[in-house]
Order: C-alpha cells, then structure tokens, then sequence
C-alpha cells in the first residue's frame, strides 16, 4: 500500500506536469467563463485547486490533457451554474447560429476578430457548447473534443460546423480557419 | 483583456492572446484547501437554519398562548420533526456529492447533466423540506393568535399578513420557475444523449 506522502509527491508531480503543459490553456479557459477580472482570478484558483485534488484519483486510464481540461471544465460549468441561476439567459450553438449579433453592441462595428469578441460570443453559450467552442480554440481535433465532452463525433463536427459558420457570419471570416 | 488582432485564424487569435501572470502555487493550493474545510463547516451549521426558525416560533408561541399549549405542542412538534427531517433529506445529497476535483473520469456531458439534475432535486427537496415546516410553523402562530386575539385581529394584522403572503407566493413562484428552468436543461441534455447514440 502506497504511503501517504507517495501519494502527495505523485499528486504534486502530476499537477505540476500539467501545469507546465496546459497551464496557458487553463488561464484561457477561465476567461471563457468569466468576463470580470477579480471573479476570473477567483475561478482560474479554483480550477487549480480542484486539478491538484483530483490527481489523488488520476490512473493514467486516459491521457493527462483530457483529464486536465475535464476537471477544469468541471470546475468552471459548476461555476456558470452557480452565478447564472436562470439558464435560459444562454444559448446553445444552434441558437447563436441563427439570432442577430445585435448583443456585440460596439463590438461590432469593428468587424474583425479579436479576443474580446470572441470571450463575449463564448460566454453567451451554455456549458457544454462552451466546452466544445474553446476545445475547438485550442486546437484540438473531433476525437479529443469528443473524449472531454462525451459527444460523438458525428456530433461534434456538427458543432464545430456551426462555429465556423457563426465566425464566418459575426466576423466576416474567410475560411482561413478550415480544418 | 486587450483587443489585439494578430490574423484571421479565430484559434491563433485565441491561443496568442496577452496572459496575466499565474498567481497559483502548490502553498496557496494547500491554503485553499484548508479554506474549504472552515467553509465547509461553516455550511453545515448554516443548514441548522430552519429547524432553528422552527423551534423560535415555537417557543414565542408557547410563552405567549399557554392556554393553547395542548394543540401548539402538537402542531409544533410535526413542524420541529418535519424541518429536521428536511435538515437530513435536504442537505443529503450535498454532505455525500461530489466535487468537481473529484469528476475527472465524467466526461462534460455526464457531469453537466449530473449537477443539473442534482440542482434541480435540491431545489425540488427545498419545497417540501425546507418551505414546508416554516409555512407551517407560520400558520400554526397565525390560526393561535386569531383564537386567541379573536377574528378581529385580522384587520390589524393585515399589513404583516399581505407581506407574508406576498412572501409565499414569491417563493414558491421563483422555485417553481427554477426548477423548471433546471429540468429544461436536462431535457436538452437527454435530446444530446439521443443524438449521439445514433
């Protein structure tokens, strides 16, 4: 049996590791969640907090990156949950898809993309599409979405299909970003 | 966050975008840690809330009405017992449930769909558990004051007995919205479900 303190080294080397890997990506997926600065810093330490924890029960049965960003996603959906009681000011991908950009206010007039815009976009979404928007951001393919969120992949190409034309219709996009 | 452009590629935009510094480390992880434990504990004495709201009219009521000790021991003694059973069911699921740390082999769509449905059944159990002993608690002091003070003091209570009631109906209407709300959403969560086994 391993001992106590075995298993806080491994704990602590493990969080560590994903850290040093998934650590910019963590910053960018809590301002996904939250606009306000103070509240993000907030949320960025608890999904620290909540990744150190649970490495006390990591085995290794699927990769560190999928663990990382399940619990970090976990961690912030919670959040969203908890400060935005009433769920139907969110909207799904279908559902951004076919209203107005009207929301975006100044934003929008200045056509092209940038980070503030797209924050805005994401975090009108609810949960899981944010999951699968900010996957999508960072690179991953359908199979690795798929793995954190649990979505086929049927289902999320229909979902990253629809974030590409949501792009290409609020930020005039050219397809530069096809896959 | 600034409003820097650096090409058309949304995931170049997002991956470059400016970062603040991390302020996280393994001491301030063990802080926090310690943190949640007194915040936890401060929790559960918070769930004593009820049972003691329960227990105070209870004993206004007895020291102001002896003569109807008989039947507001009884009613009381229903509402003390019916709030510390909510005190048990209520807060049941949230003693044992767990953390999202603790979620790393749920994929999104398991944890979303599990808190959302515990979120519901919480706000289900506050109904029955939580408004319940207090609307009776409520009553129970109101029907006493009306035996003894008479019918007449209907009239004089009115401005305290429009806000109670507008306190009710509030409630309950915000409640109910909620967990309308809530079920929705795992109605939507169930259509995703169905998507993906075919």
């Amino acid at each position: 049996m391993e001992s106590i303190s075995t298993v806080r080294a491994s704990q602590d080397d493990f969080y560590k590791d994903a850290v040093e890997k998934y650590g910019s990506s963590l910053h960018r997926l809590a301002s996904a969640y939250e606009a306000d600065p103070d509240k993000r810093r907030d949320l960025s330490q608890d999904i620290h907090f909540q990744l150190w924890r649970s490495f006390q029960r990591y085995d290794a049965r699927c990769s560190l990156r999928t663990w990382t960003y399940r619990v970090a996603h976990h961690v912030a959906a919670s959040y969203v949950m908890r400060e935005r009681r009433i769920f139907s000011t969110l909207v799904s991908l279908e559902e951004l898809e076919t209203i107005g950009d009207k929301d975006q206010g100044q934003l929008a007039a200045e056509q092209r993309l940038n980070v503030k815009r797209l924050s805005v976009l994401i975090q009108r979404l609810k949960p899981l599409d944010r999951q699968v928007i900010i996957s999508w951001l960072e690179g991953m393919d359908a199979a690795s979405i798929g793995e954190i969120t649990g979505l086929s992949p049927g289902n999320v190409a229909v979902r990253v299909h629809r974030i590409k034309n949501i792009l290409t219709l609020r930020f005039g996009q050219g397809g530069g970003y096809a896959e | 966050m600034r409003n820097d452009f650096y090409d058309d590629d949304p995931r170049t935009t997002w991956q470059n975008q400016p970062m603040e510094a991390s302020t996280m480390s393994l001491v301030l992880i063990r802080q926090k840690a310690r943190e949640l434990h007194a915040k936890t504990r401060r929790q559960r004495l918070g769930t004593l809330t009820v049972p003691l709201v329960v227990a105070f009219f209870y004993a206004f009521c007895i020291k102001q009405f002896p003569q109807l000790r008989q039947v507001l021991y009884l009613l009381f003694t229903f509402a003390l017992a019916w709030s510390l059973a909510g005190l048990y069911f209520l807060n049941r699921g949230k003693w044992t449930g767990e953390m999202p740390g603790d979620t790393g082999f749920s994929t999104g769509l398991e944890f979303c769909r599990r808190e959302i449905e515990r979120r519901r059944d919480y706000v289900r159990r506050g109904l029955l558990w939580s408004f319940g002993p207090v609307l009776l608690a409520i009553g129970t002091f109101l029907v006493a004051l009306a035996i003894v003070a008479g019918t007449g003091i209907w009239s004089k209570a009115m401005p305290f007995m429009t806000l109670v009631v507008i306190w009710i109906g509030a409630y309950f209407v915000i409640r109910v919205r909620q967990e309308r709300e809530l079920q929705r959403a795992v109605d939507e969560l169930s259509d995703v479900e169905r998507e993906n086994s075919r």
